[in-house]
């Protein structure tokens, strides 16, 4: 039984509107806007910053509508005196506690609290500045930087951390003037919980999170006449890159992207698919291997450097179920310095890899310490000593950091004709292009684990069960008989749910694919602000539409890759791989 | 023995006390009459009137003589040893008269042992609820009674029941708030310790009528003394079987349990309370939804103050229509004020609601403790405002207090003289509402603390008027757009002061004056030569050595080293120090 | 002790929780104990334990004039039943040996507020 309208008056006019909202969506509903700033769709509210106040007749006090349920016969004034007024008063004490660094603030153009204050016409503060206290800024992580002082205590990196990420790395300390966000006993963010999955980032409506930056370090190696400084770009940048530029959510640039980072000054464009579809190879075998051999199932996947450290913390005892398979990123890394080097006779020692990602955690990845499986590889050849030690992937910069350095060439990226990735590290299939978006290393996964285990070519490939932004999707793909059940999770607290059951010895999956951020990477923490998160269903299908325009769309298919096994690897989890392209995890702190 | 007793005491302080001299003429008298092994005199230190002359008290038939005068002596200590009776043109009536229902047991009762409450028709009202009326019928009586929540907010206790009473759920709880936080108040902490069974008697009743399963009392963890009497309570309820389950026989069933605040004012705040209780940080909520929809956990929760649930038993065990004879038409009842301040008997005072502040701080406080004019009277705490001194005829209850700008509150009342000072009071509060503010809410988190940085501009002489205008402005946005009682109160003494006294601010900021003498930066410190003895104590305590000079020339303080720390006002034994 | 049944509680109420009217009664809340009505409490007890009074000495709680404690409220079989305010060791001696043991009132240390 459909519940009936209520009718309420806004602003003089009356409308219509579906029980149970508050009068802040029941108000969007009907196109009249109210301006917010704590306010997220989809996150806990906690009404704190007081901007989205009505009038309501009757009511003593002005009401915040993002939470005040909406009542037969009310009535609404969006845009009184009394609320104009109190809205200034607390936007002026908000901006009177903010420091005035604007001019040079990451956040320049896509702060909320700047717009905010200048669509409400605030043009003079009349307070003197509040800020008492000077927060130390925490610059611990490698991944993301928290400065308190531009904090303005909305609340949404503490709730998605806590409900969309289930990590809370980070939560409200002190009382009054004295309040922040911070971590366990302030202790820097690097030696706390966080996965660096940059979701706190994301929603932010200030600077006071931001990334760590990377960008001079790689200007100075791309002018280094001494280097041979390769990039490699992961799937969902091409898909978002765009709206950095003013272009319509969900524009496809791969080609413009190659030309403005060819006009950077990058010896050689590749294309981090290359490596997915190697990813892909090596993790179908690993799969197969374990189903014939009666190794450890479900299997996970391992691509996702949040997940990762999300695992090491809070579930060291399925660590053996992750797939010991690097992530496209680091692989591609190990690969430029070992195969590509020699193939094409250049000094592993010059070659800067610098990789571009949607996503915050993989500067962390890059980090690890163990990811010098190139180094190690030449260190007996080379002589290398310890001190000559490098990574195999040396600068990550997001989504965000490109586009600036891309800006501040002065490219004009829009206008750009295009052009292709170079070979060989450049090709790639449809199923690499899927990896942005959640499902999509499963769906590539299966792709190749049917054919390798049917010899027949599988011609349904596209799995709409496993498509959109769900937070679980699971579904049975039936083998030859063989039926494999199989989950993916996005959002670090729908992939709870899962591991729950894997860590109990219950979980009815072979194999399960598990990204740290809702949507897959293109929602991850590099990507480009979007607000409420509208941008990412764009990102969607542009993804499985570009999958669908590629000639080839099985990893298996990929003609370098086939080389690279032919000249080098010799085959999927063959000794090259296991040094190469294989890896382990361990038991991190836990968390307190 | 003594067949009566008479007690003397002279309470006009203008004059030399005839106390001794009126003992001992009255005593003289009676040993003429040889009376004196049959009537006791005895002079006593306080007679609860004052300002009333020669009081002459005869116990036990309570007959109290005021404004006697030496030829009166006689006509009274004859009156008694002829038996006759009392001389009614020297009787004095008082008009108004403490009178004690949250607090009649305290000061009676060993407070640790429930026989004696008991004894005193403790339970009686417990019994009456659950066998004779029935959770609606009590529910009826509450709202007969009319009692308004004492806690400061003065919301109808019954309809908060009754909202909690119809919601179905198969949980539900009552909370008892003893986080008294306002500072000067301590009516609750005296009724926890001093008779804890009133308020666990009455949480029982309102869990009966709400039909909660579960109660908690959350007390602040710096009452420990009122944390232990209720332990003993709780466990001396469940030993006679008042609490737990089948109380008294019946079906109803209820567990108790205390919860520690941690030093939070915000906690009192019902929504932060609850989250208090659930182990969350005690900030406040987006109310609707209520605690009595949804509350504890998402239950329906009814929270309550401890001095309406001291009231709750005997309302329910003498009927609801008792207690509405009390008070006025709008606030039924008594109330406990704690008065404390300037005035000479401080102490916590329960008259019905209707009786005047001056009533209450002059006839039954005995007025400043100086015995000069009162300035003002501040009531409701950190939320409520100043009465001044030609308000004082005011009856008090919620709607009177509201409509001259403060409120009831908690129940305390500072009694204020002209030592004090008009802009240095909000700021005192002000300065308590920054520390206690959650920081959730940018109005209160920010606004509260530019306020008081305002404030002490004005009160350090380097105020504007335009800071005036600053002020109001900032406590329209507070009182607005706050998310809880806290900030949308914060900026009442504030507002309440500028009402009153706008000239005091007006003399801080354009004369640099503090007329009360108090604001430190506003003081100046000078010698006044020819009262100066060349001591030199002064200077020898000064802590910043900013009196300079010497046994001949004298001593004199350099304004600019001055840090106005009052030390050579305090030390100089001739009064030779002037300070402005 | 047992659980209660109505009529039982009915009998409890009814009894006079006074057994005697001979007693002293310490204001014990927390204006009292920091007034220092704690240590008069013990030295009361210890006096009537010493002399081997028939009086008994029980705490209570506030009754209100908090500006004049310690108070001790004392009842004798035949006097009045009177408050003494501001009470020290040395006013509550002259409790125990005028008041209690020779019957007679302490002079100027009565507070008496009732009218």
């Amino acid at each position: 039984m459909k519940e009936s309208k209520l009718s309420v008056k806004i602003d003089g006019k009356s409308y219509q509107v579906e029980p149970g909202l508050a009068i802040l969506d029941a108000c969007r509903n009907v196109g009249i806007d109210i301006p917010t700033l704590c306010y997220l769709k989809g996150l806990s509210k906690e009404a704190a910053c007081s901007i989205c106040l009505v009038e309501v007749t009757g009511a003593k006090a002005l009401m915040r509508s993002c939470v005040t349920p909406i009542n037969n016969g009310m009535e609404i004034y969006t845009n009184t005196e009394r609320v104009r007024n109190a809205r200034r008063i607390n936007l002026e004490l908000l901006l009177a506690g903010h420091p005035k660094e604007c001019l040079s603030c990451d956040r320049s153009e896509t702060c909320e609290l700047r717009k905010i204050a200048f669509d409400m016409g605030i043009r003079e503060v009349r307070f003197p500045k509040t800020s008492k206290t000077e927060f130390p800024i925490d610059k611990t992580s490698v991944s993301i930087i928290r400065d308190p002082n531009k904090c303005i205590l909305c609340g949404r990196c503490v709730s998605v951390c806590s409900s969309i990420q289930s990590v809370q790395a980070i939560d409200f300390s002190g009382r009054g003037k004295a309040s922040k966000v911070t971590t366990f006993f302030d202790q820097g963010l690097a030696s706390s919980v966080c996965v660096n999955c940059g979701q706190c980032l994301l929603v932010c409506p200030t600077g006071a999170l931001t990334e760590q930056n990377e960008t001079e370090e790689v200007w100075k190696a791309l002018f280094d006449p001494d280097k041979f400084v390769v990039v490699e770009v992961a799937p969902a940048v091409r898909a978002a890159i765009g709206e950095e530029f003013a272009m319509p959510a969900g524009s496809l640039v791969t080609a413009k992207l190659a030309q403005a980072l060819r006009k950077l000054g990058f010896s050689k464009v590749f294309d981090t698919q290359f490596s997915a579809d190697l990813t892909i190879m090596e993790e179908g075998y690993e799969l197969i291997s374990r189903i014939k051999n009666k190794g450890v199932l479900p299997m996970i996947t391992s691509c996702s450097p949040g997940w990762i450290k999300f695992a090491e913390h809070f579930f060291p005892g399925i660590l053996p179920h992750i797939s010991t398979c690097k992530s496209p990123q680091q692989m591609f890394g190990a690969i430029a310095k070992t195969y590509y080097a020699k193939k094409y006779n250049i000094d592993p020692r010059k070659i800067i890899v610098v990789s571009i990602m949607p996503c915050t955690a993989k500067k962390f990845e890059a980090k690890r310490p163990e990811m010098k499986d190139a180094f190690k590889y030449w260190q007996k050849d080379l002589n290398l000593k310890k001190e000559d030690e490098f990574y195999d992937v040396d600068y990550v910069l997001t989504t965000r950091e490109a586009a600036r350095m891309i800006r501040e060439a002065g490219i004009n990226f829009s206008n750009l004709n295009g052009e292709d990735f170079d070979e060989p590290l450049g090709i790639s299939t449809g199923a690499a292009v899927i990896f942005g978006a959640t499902g999509g290393v499963m769906e590539a996964a299966i792709r190749t684990v049917h054919e390798v285990l049917t010899g027949k070519e599988l011609e349904k490939l596209e799995f709409n069960a496993l498509r959109g932004l769900d937070g679980i999707k699971v579904c049975e793909v039936d083998i030859q008989g063989l039926k494999l059940k199989v989950a993916v999770a996005n959002g670090l607290s729908n992939a709870r749910k899962l591991l729950k059951d894997v860590g109990d010895n219950k979980s009815p999956y072979a194999f399960i694919e598990i990204m740290t951020c809702p949507g897959g990477c293109l929602g991850g923490g590099g990507q480009p602000f979007s607000a409420d998160g509208e941008a990412k269903p764009k990102r969607m299908e542009t993804i499985y539409q570009e999958d669908r325009n590629k000639p080839l769309r099985k990893s298996h298919q990929n003609p370098a890759v086939n080389a690279l096994y032919k000249e080098f690897l010799d085959k999927p989890l063959g000794e090259k791989s296991h040094h190469l392209l294989h890896t382990h995890y361990s038991r991190r702190q836990e968390p307190l | 023995m003594y067949e009566k007793t008479v007690l003397i005491k002279d309470t006009d302080l203008r004059r030399e006390d005839k106390t001794r001299q009126a003992y001992t003429q009255f005593l003289d008298h009676l040993r003429q009459n040889d009376q004196h092994s049959r009537i006791q005199v005895v002079r006593v230190a306080d007679v609860g009137l004052y300002d009333k002359g020669l009081v002459i008290k005869v116990l036990p038939d309570r007959i109290t003589y005021a404004n006697v005068q030496d030829r009166d002596l006689e006509r009274i200590a004859n009156s008694l040893c002829e038996n006759k009776e009392a001389i009614k043109d020297l009787v004095y009536k008082p008009k108004v008269k403490q009178e004690k229902l949250a607090l009649r047991n305290c000061g009676k009762i060993d407070p640790e042992n429930i026989n004696e409450y008991i004894a005193c028709g403790g339970y009686l009202g417990l019994k009456r609820a659950i066998f004779e009326l029935g959770a609606e019928k009590v529910i009826e009586e509450v709202k007969t009674g009319a009692i308004r929540g004492r806690g400061g907010a003065g919301y109808p206790t019954w309809l908060k029941w009754n909202f909690a009473c119809k919601v179905s759920s198969e949980q539900k709880f009552v909370i008892c708030n003893a986080d008294e936080g306002d500072p000067g108040a301590y009516m609750d902490r005296s009724i926890l310790e001093g008779d804890p069974h009133s308020v666990l008697e009455g949480l029982i009743v309102a869990a009966f009528a709400v039909g909660a399963s579960r109660a908690y009392f959350y007390v602040r963890a710096e009452y420990p003394l009122a944390v232990e009497r209720i332990e003993k309570a709780i466990k001396a309820a469940y030993d006679y079987g008042l609490l737990g389950k089948n109380i008294l026989g019946s079906s109803f069933c209820l567990d108790a349990e205390i919860r520690l605040g941690a030093g939070a004012f915000v906690c009192g705040e019902e929504t932060a309370l609850i989250s208090s209780i659930e182990g969350r940080r005690g900030t406040p909520h987006p109310r609707p939804p209520y605690p009595s929809i949804k509350g504890l956990w998402g239950k329906p929760t009814v929270i309550n103050n401890v001095e309406t649930l001291a009231n709750i038993p005997q309302l329910i065990s003498k009927g609801g229509k008792w207690f509405a004879q009390i008070g006025t038409e709008t606030s039924k009842g008594t109330k406990v004020f704690a008065v404390t301040g300037k005035v000479k008997n401080s102490g916590l005072v329960e008259i019905a609601m209707g009786a005047t502040l001056r009533e209450i701080v002059v006839d039954l406080c005995g007025g400043t403790l100086s015995g000069g004019p009162i300035k003002a009277i501040q009531t409701g705490g950190p939320s409520g405002g100043v009465i001044p001194q030609e308000l004082l005829d005011t009856p008090v209850d919620y709607e009177n207090l509201q409509k001259l700008g403060s409120i009831m509150g908690s129940g305390g009342m500072i009694v204020m003289d002209e030592d004090d000072c008009m802009v240095d009071i909000p700021k005192f509060y002000l300065g308590f509402c920054v520390d206690e503010s959650c920081g959730k809410c940018a109005p209160c988190r920010i606004g509260g603390f530019q306020m008081l940085n305002y404030l002490k501009k004005i009160t350090e002489g380097r105020g504007e008027l335009n800071d005036l205008i600053h002020l109001k402005r900032i406590s329209y946005a507070m009182q607005k757009a706050s998310l809880c009682g806290l900030g949308q109160t914060a900026s009442n003494p504030v507002l309440s002061t500028l009402k009153y006294f706008e000239n005091e601010y007006i003399e801080h900021i354009v004369n640099k004056r503090c007329p009360a003498g108090k604001c430190n930066h506003l003081i100046t410190y000078k010698v006044i030569e020819d009262k100066c003895k060349r001591c030199g104590l002064c200077s020898t305590n000064c802590p910043v050595n900013a009196i300079s000079g010497d046994k001949e020339k004298g001593y004199s303080i350099i304004q600019e080293k001055c840090i106005k720390c009052g030390r050579c006002f305090e030390v100089c034994k001739f009064k030779a120090i002037y300070k402005k | 002790m047992a659980k209660l049944t109505p009529d039982e509680l009915e009998k409890i109420s009814k009894s006079n929780h006074e057994k005697s009217s001979n007693w002293i009664k310490v204001g014990m809340s927390t204006c009292g104990i920091a007034a220092g009505a704690g240590e008069i409490f013990d030295f009361l007890l210890e006096e009537v334990k010493k002399r081997n009074l028939q009086i008994e000495v029980k705490k209570c709680g506030c009754q209100g004039n908090c500006y004049a404690e310690p108070l001790v409220e004392v009842s004798v079989e035949g006097l009045p039943a009177v408050t003494y305010g501001k009470v020290n060791k040395e006013v509550a001696t002259k409790i125990i040996e005028k008041h209690v043991i020779a019957k007679m009132l302490v002079n100027d240390y009565i507070y008496d507020s009732l009218t």
